[in-house]
């Protein structure tokens, strides 16, 4: 398979500049190096610019409800666990209106990949503050900047225990597509934090001509992404530095939800009454 | 294959020539994308130009696939667009609505530059004599076409000072 087999003949609709064209010609380069047919992905996102995301490819898509990708993608992942589940959105759909959700699926710990695609802003609605907006924002909705500090997604995810958790960049393509590869290999619930520009809304100093000065591999910095502890003090460096690449995988990752499931499965099989006999429980002798 | 790096140094000629050609031919699909986006986003003149450069990208890609079959006839290609990153297309966030035909010639100005400087690079990796020419020369291709898009940079008339933003409405979101 080649990236190009990965990509749908709809045309992206998104701003021109947009980060986003770039994470997901990223995630067709990571796709076409698994090498699973397009039939067999699904692709779950909520609502947004880059929830538009899965029309983009020629996986099944299911471009579905704002902040419900998450729930969505493991009911589908739990129901077919055979295919290959990505699910990506906002940092608003994921952090704000899903947010609830995510540390569910971190705890439940299902073979899928979360990309959010975190440009601090809300950009189809025109601008607003969103869960990641740095503090001092000013927009439509905090016009004399914002009060909050910002939810930190890399802090978040790490802090209930996710098995794998990166950061990557559009600019730094190959590193991205990199990361994005390795998220889909993890066995278990991996994230994806990509600081995509908004260059309609975002502030100057977030777009990938910054990016390009400012980020930081963590190949380069020596880190040893088995170190959980590490990971989390990196992580609190959002906002203020582009740490990019994986912050933490775990070294022995946990059996997933679904592979416990249909162990529970096989177990219970076991005692089960033969199905010409299940009429016998409401049958009186 | 994959998310993995080119290895530059271990390119055969056939190898060389077939990543030439899809060099160019990813410099032509990203000047048709961007076109596209531009003429969704109301900017003509600037997705005009870029039409241009599809063009002339695909007949760059052309002649080089005309001379890799002559030479290799229908041997078959080991080389991916897979192991390519932007080496001569744009970058995606080289576009802008409003961007003016300058501002448009100016993004493939740097794609050119992209593009030598690749090359320059590759040139200290390769060993292989007959890949070492051809990138010699291809390299100084893409010189010559810096200093073609310089010349009709050029010929344009002087740049405007206004700022399209500063006449359309704002993002509903900004001051």
């Amino acid at each position: 398979m080649e990236a190009k087999d990965y990509k749908s003949s709809l045309k992206p609709i998104w701003c021109p500049g947009c980060g986003d064209f770039g994470v997901v010609q990223g995630i067709y380069r990571a796709l076409a190096a698994i090498g699973r047919p397009p039939h067999e992905i699904a692709f779950i996102s909520g609502i947004g610019c880059s929830s538009r995301i899965p029309g983009y490819t020629t996986a099944y898509g299911f471009n579905s409800v704002h902040g419900r990708s998450l729930p969505i993608a493991q009911g589908v992942k739990l129901s077919n666990p055979e295919l290959l589940v990505l699910c990506a959105g906002g940092d608003g759909d994921g952090f704000s209106i899903g947010g609830g959700h995510v540390p569910h699926a971190v705890r439940r710990n299902m073979d899928l990949t979360y990309i959010v695609m975190d440009n601090q802003v809300y950009g189809l609605t025109k601008g607003q503050l969103s869960p990641t907006s740095p503090r001092g924002l000013k927009t439509i909705t905090s016009p004399y900047g914002s009060l909050e500090d910002p939810i930190n997604p890399l802090l978040y995810v790490l802090a209930y225990g996710c098995g794998f958790v990166a950061q990557a960049t559009p600019a730094d393509m190959p590193g991205m597509a990199a990361v994005i590869e390795e998220a889909i290999r993890y066995p278990g619930f991996s994230f994806v934090n990509i600081q995509s520009p908004c260059v309609t809304y975002g502030e100057d100093e977030q777009q990938l001509t910054e990016h390009k000065k400012m980020m930081k591999p963590l190949k380069s910095l020596g880190h040893d992404q088995t170190d959980q502890l590490r990971a989390m003090d990196l992580a609190r460096a959002y906002g203020k530095e582009l740490y990019t690449g994986v912050f933490y995988k775990n070294p022995n990752p946990p059996p997933t939800y679904e592979a416990m499931v249909k162990l529970r499965q096989a177990e219970q099989a076991k005692g089960a009454r033969p199905r010409e006999r299940v009429l016998d429980m409401y049958l009186q002798k | 294959m994959g998310t993995t790096p080119l290895d530059i140094s271990k390119l055969t000629l056939v190898q060389a020539l077939d990543l030439a050609v899809l060099i160019e031919e990813e410099a032509r699909d990203r000047y048709e994308e961007l076109a596209d986006q531009l003429s969704l986003h109301h900017t003509p003149e600037a997705a005009a130009f870029f039409k241009k450069m599809v063009g002339i990208e695909e007949k760059h890609r052309q002649a080089l696939a005309d001379r890799r079959k002559k030479a290799f006839g229908d041997q078959k290609r080991t080389v991916t667009r897979d192991l390519l990153f932007d080496v001569e297309a744009p970058d995606y966030d080289e576009a802008r609505v409003f961007m003016s035909v300058h501002e448009a010639l100016r993004a493939s100005l740097r794609s050119e530059e992209k593009a030598h400087a690749f090359f320059a690079d590759a040139l200290g990796h390769v060993k292989d004599p007959e890949v070492r020419h051809l990138f010699e020369e291809l390299k100084a291709e893409e010189a010559q076409h810096q200093t073609l898009v310089k010349a009709e940079l050029a010929k344009l008339p002087a740049e405007s000072k206004v700022n399209p933003l500063d006449y359309s409405d704002d993002p509903v979101g900004e001051d």
